[in-house]
């Protein structure tokens, strides 16, 4: 399975919450109003905007869906080679 | 397959994009008054204020239409459409043919009868261009008015605090969205506009702008506001005169049933100039945010390619507006709905609207009180007792 990271940048991040309703086992929405970052489902070493998981194809797919929806950019995802594979550069 | 789109927006541009995965073969048109590939308008205010370079609002580059053979006509509008012979009439005099249609035209903003030098609308990049050029001409310290009391006059009110401009709000009515707060959640937000250094007026009515070729204030029934720069939002209207004499039923919006089907055959509609059946609320609903025109662009794909898929999507929006998060989510029109449940107040700095239909909770709104996002939320996806997601609010 591949390994991605997932960050929020909480600069950019207007809580529109796109990206949960999309992929909600990888984002909620906090108390500020912004998207934390879950690995399915689950906040390991608590609270954070951004963390490492390994995903299905499938499931890549979808968050990286959950990444496009953002009206603001501010999801970005990231291979385990450091290639940034959403928003594309 | 020919399949046409009117509109280059997130709704329209997102149909073209699922319209070819789903067809490799079908010619695909988008037909786009903006000269500009697709952006997010969402983007904008991040825009002005620099904290965002220009390339990083393009969505699409130029040469993705390209590449994913989508025929692009820029700068035209559509000014006639005959659905017996299936084609629009597009300005300078080109008549395109479709075997399916989407209509995905967005909104106009309402403007105001007078224009000066200072007078600014927020809608489009070329808006924001524009609003850039009057802030870097201004000096230090002028002061902003803002005509409104809406979505728009919360970015407004945002971009002057930021450029450090001293500001005076004027709208026609007695608090913000008068059509989906109630009194108590009005109250807080005039409340905390005043707290901070805004200039409020309400129940005031444009009368006049004031100034020779350059803004020097406007007038409102509530009295004169001297001023060096106006931005006004007062709403969006669509023009339907094309597609009314077409046969195709408007009301608030392009009427469609839930799979975005207009009353004409192989027609179809989505995005901000939509009013859908809504299958969750029960009724129609014009929603006009992002990520209800970008599920609903991917949804109507599907149903135009011969899938019918049912659109069904809690939408939401929320700003930060001085420091302040509002949140909508829903079916929020106060006359639609039986009861608006209440909840905190004004004094504890939050309010939340809990709206009910039927027994059911339909939609809700949430100004300082983030965390009952979730429940209400939840609360209208499950079709829940508006009794019950209230007792968890509370809780």
């Amino acid at each position: 399975m591949p390994k991605i990271r997932v960050l929020v940048d909480e600069d950019l991040c207007i809580g529109a919450a796109s990206c949960v309703t999309i992929a909600p086992e990888t984002f909620q929405m906090n108390e500020d109003n912004k998207a934390w970052v879950l690995d399915h489902g689950a906040e390991e070493g608590g609270h954070k905007y951004e963390r490492w998981m390994e995903v299905t194809e499938d499931e890549k797919e979808n968050i990286v869906l959950a990444a496009q929806s953002c009206p603001t950019l501010a999801v970005f995802i990231y291979l385990e080679d450091g290639t940034q594979i959403f928003p594309d550069m | 397959m020919r399949y046409v789109i009117i509109g280059g927006g997130v709704a329209g541009t997102t149909a073209a994009e699922y319209l070819r995965k789903l067809d490799t073969e079908a010619e695909i048109t988008l037909v786009s008054e903006e000269h500009h590939s697709l952006y997010s308008r969402v983007l904008l205010p991040h825009l002005i204020k620099g904290k965002v370079p220009r390339e990083r609002i393009f969505l699409k580059k130029d040469d993705w239409y390209y590449k994913q053979n989508i025929d692009v006509l820029i700068g035209v509008v559509v000014e006639k459409l005959d659905v017996k012979n299936k084609f629009v009439l597009l300005t300078g005099g080109r008549e395109l043919e479709f075997d399916k249609l989407l209509i995905a035209t967005g909104g106009e903003v309402r403007t105001i009868d007078d224009d000066l030098r200072g007078v600014s609308y927020f809608r489009t990049l070329d808006d924001a261009d524009h609003i850039s050029q009057l802030l870097n001409e201004l000096p230090h310290g002028a002061r902003g008015g803002i005509y409104g009391g809406g979505f728009i006059a919360c970015e407004y009110l945002n971009l002057f605090r930021h450029f450090e401009m001293p500001t005076t709000i004027a709208f026609r009515g007695k608090h913000f969205w008068s059509r989906v707060l109630e009194v108590e959640a009005g109250t807080l937000i005039n409340d905390h506009l005043v707290k901070e250094g805004v200039e409020v007026h309400v129940s005031a009515d444009l009368v006049s702008l004031t100034g020779e070729t350059q803004l020097e204030g406007f007038v409102t029934t509530a009295g004169e506001h001297p001023c060096s720069m106006l931005g006004v939002g007062i709403g969006v209207t669509p023009d339907f005169s094309y597609l009314s004499e077409a046969g195709v039923e408007t009301g608030n919006g392009v009427k469609a049933n839930e799979y975005l089907e207009t009353n004409i055959e192989n027609i179809f509609t989505a995005g901000d100039v939509a009013e859908f059946y809504d299958s969750i609320a029960g009724r129609h609903l014009n929603v006009k945010n992002w990520m209800n025109a970008m599920s609903q662009g991917r949804a109507v794909a599907q149903n135009m390619a011969g899938t019918k898929t049912p659109f069904e999507l809690v939408s939401s929006y929320s700003i930060n507006t001085l420091g302040l998060e509002m949140i909508f989510v829903g079916d929020v029109d106060k006359d639609a709905v039986d009861k608006v449940h209440v909840i905190g107040s004004a004094d504890a700095g939050g309010v939340t609207q809990v709206y009910e239909r039927d027994g059911k909770v339909v939609g809700g709104v949430m100004i300082g009180r983030n965390t009952d996002r979730k429940p209400i939320t939840d609360g209208i996806k499950e079709k829940r007792s508006a009794e019950e997601v209230i007792k968890s609010v509370n809780n």
